[in-house]
């Protein structure tokens, strides 16, 4: 096994774009900072995204080139990604905890006979030990787990780690002096400099496979949810409110406020008290409001993911070891149903008294 | 049809819970146990595929400790026909390398038409099991399910599965197939008495996970710790009504009001 890094990215087309997060994982994993990661890019038509990639520090890319990698599948990624990985025998193997990436990982750990860590939002290394840490029991919890050995599969947590480094400005280093790539720039292709220096791409094509699986392309959804991305404030519901009829309540302290909005909790939404464009998360909306009133909301990593960049978290919910409590500035250990009608009457106080009550 | 659903025994999340004392397992009180929510989404599907396929039989299979039957009675009485426990003695909980390992193992040969299973298991929350399980058997997976349709020849699912931002991904599987299904597919039925009562007395058939080959351990738990509140959350104290008081004037404050 030798010591090299290697990173999935995310399949072109694909709302998630996860890919330089996990890079800067990556290399904030390498014990030598100088060796490469090793960028894995599967993908039709990649040459531009592929060295795109490689113009961030300390990247060298591989990308995987076959028509029938046109679009994600499981099956075809599983394929076209072992063999070239096995060859390289990275310590780690990092992919997105995205759709795609906590679709295929598990099945291609299995593949190469490797450790599998899902999930994860960090890492901590004791001499030449590495264990990752994730959550678990809704974000109660904390597990850390160690590979055993040989190599090992990790997904990364979309927004867990890169929530350590500055979101943006130039200058950036993050732990362990790794630099953080920049931002998304524009196209500029086949930059990659002539002559002597290492050869930063390479593009290794493969034949059409024969799959099982079809894909069949991706379903748009109405989105009903401009009002979420556009509020000030947002008064999110989860499965804690008790029941459908205790919305009205949530929409009356929303009232309170000039540009709110309500949002909802994948559970809220699963019971159908709400649609589900209103669910806030890493697979539902990604919000930022200057306000967000999380009520009766667990706190689940995946939730907290569409919701952490929010300027001030306000947390309601009666089990005071609820994970939400872990990101909000203020917290109120109360039951909703006794709580709110105050809080509602103490905002509508202030409102009546022209705002300066 | 013959349709398998994977299903675990969870401790209740919103029940107190104590971490054992090497640090790496977690328990709960003996009545705060409960079917893990996101299987209970894949017995309901499944018992949906069998009210539209009729000659399916839907089994429920679990590994785990003996306490973990209960899961397996919980989904015969929302309807399932069978239960398979692989009782694995011991309360740590198997990682999911482990766990899709044994069930690969015990299913050997026999054929199956449809595996389901939930997304994730609401304690450890790896997703892994699902299509661990698919590649050890060498099928087709989708994971993150949101809606399946089988053609009426039951030779081909339609299936749409969860992607970031509301947005779906359509593909198509030849049976047999896995699906791990994600919440909000269905609305699971809440059983029936009468099926409680039935459920008593169905047969659960035991495979002992020491009989089956040795599953491969690729990872261990180091520990499993409280998670920490960041320091910076401010918990309001006093009656109900100060802190109301409190958080409208913070609100007014910050301009918000």
């Amino acid at each position: 096994m030798g010591e090299a890094i290697a990173v999935i990215a995310e399949a072109k087309g694909k709302p998630g774009f996860f890919t330089e997060e996990v890079i800067a994982f990556a290399q904030a994993l390498r014990e030598d900072p100088t060796v490469p990661v090793r960028v894995f890019v599967p993908g039709m038509g990649i040459g531009v995204h592929a060295h795109e990639l490689a113009r961030l520090p300390g990247v060298v890319v591989t990308g995987i080139e076959g028509e029938s990698l046109a679009c994600y599948n499981a099956e075809a990624w599983k394929t076209a990604l072992a063999p070239p990985i096995a060859a390289l025998k990275p310590r780690f193997i990092c992919v997105a905890h995205s759709a795609d990436g906590a679709d295929f990982a598990p099945g291609l750990a299995v593949r190469l006979g490797t450790a599998c860590i899902t999930a994860v939002e960090s890492f901590r290394r004791t001499g030449a030990a590495v264990t990752f840490i994730r959550s678990t029991l809704k974000g109660k919890l904390s597990m850390e787990i160690a590979p055993e050995g040989g190599m090992a599969v990790v997904t990364v947590l979309p927004g867990s780690f890169a929530r350590e480094v500055p979101p943006s400005g130039a200058g950036k280093n993050g732990r362990n002096g790794a630099p953080i790539p920049p931002g998304r720039e524009a196209p500029s292709p086949f930059t990659e400099e002539k002559g002597a220096k290492q050869k930063t791409v390479e593009i290794l094509g493969i034949p059409p496979l024969a799959l099982k699986t079809r894909t069949l392309g991706t379903i748009p959804v109405p989105d009903q949810s401009a009002d979420l991305t556009a509020a000030e404030v947002i008064v999110a519901a989860g499965r804690g409110i008790g029941g459908e009829e205790n919305l009205a309540l949530l929409g009356r302290l929303g009232a309170c406020f000039s540009r709110s909005a309500l949002g909802a909790s994948r559970a809220v939404c699963d019971a159908g008290w709400l649609p589900r464009s209103l669910q806030v998360g890493q697979t539902g909306r990604r919000v930022s409001p200057r306000l967000y009133i999380a009520c009766g909301i667990s706190g689940a990593p995946q939730h907290l993911a569409g919701m952490r960049g929010s300027q001030c978290i306000v947390a309601i919910n009666q089990d005071p070891q609820a994970a939400i409590f872990q990101v909000a500035d203020v917290a109120a250990v109360e039951e909703l149903t006794l709580f709110l009608p105050l809080l509602i009457e103490a905002c509508l106080k202030r409102r009546g008294t022209g705002g300066r009550g | 049809m013959k349709i398998m659903v994977c299903v675990k025994q969870v401790p209740d999340a919103e029940a107190p819970f104590s971490i054992s004392s090497d640090g790496r397992s977690v328990s709960v009180a003996e009545g705060a146990w409960r079917l893990n929510g996101f299987d209970a989404f894949a017995v309901e599907e499944a018992l949906r595929i069998r009210e539209a396929f009729p000659d399916t039989t839907v089994e429920a299979l679990t590994v785990g400790p003996a306490r973990a039957s209960d899961v397996l009675r919980r989904a015969m009485a929302m309807g399932a026909d069978r239960g398979i426990h692989i009782l694995r003695p011991g309360e740590d909980d198997p990682l999911p390398g482990e766990v899709a390992a044994l069930i690969a193992s015990s299913i050997g040969g026999r054929q199956l038409d449809l595996i389901l299973a939930g997304v994730m298991a609401e304690d450890d929350m790896q997703g892994q099991t699902g299509p661990m399980l698919a590649e050890y058997l060498g099928l087709p997976c989708a994971t993150a399910v949101m809606a399946q349709k089988i053609a009426p020849a039951g030779e081909i699912a339609r299936v749409e599965r969860e992607l970031e931002g509301g947005l779906r991904e359509a593909l198509e599987l030849p049976l047999p197939a896995l699906l791990t299904v994600q919440s909000g597919i269905n609305r699971p039925r809440y059983p029936a008495l009468s099926h409680v009562l039935r459920s008593r007395t169905q047969p659960i058939e035991i495979i002992h996970a020491g009989r089956l080959p040795v599953p491969p351990r690729r990872e261990r738990i180091v520990r499993i710790t409280r998670r920490e509140t960041s320091g910076k959350t401010l918990f309001l104290a006093g009656t109900s009504r100060e802190k109301a008081e409190y958080l409208a004037d913070y609100f007014l404050e910050k301009a918000l009001l």
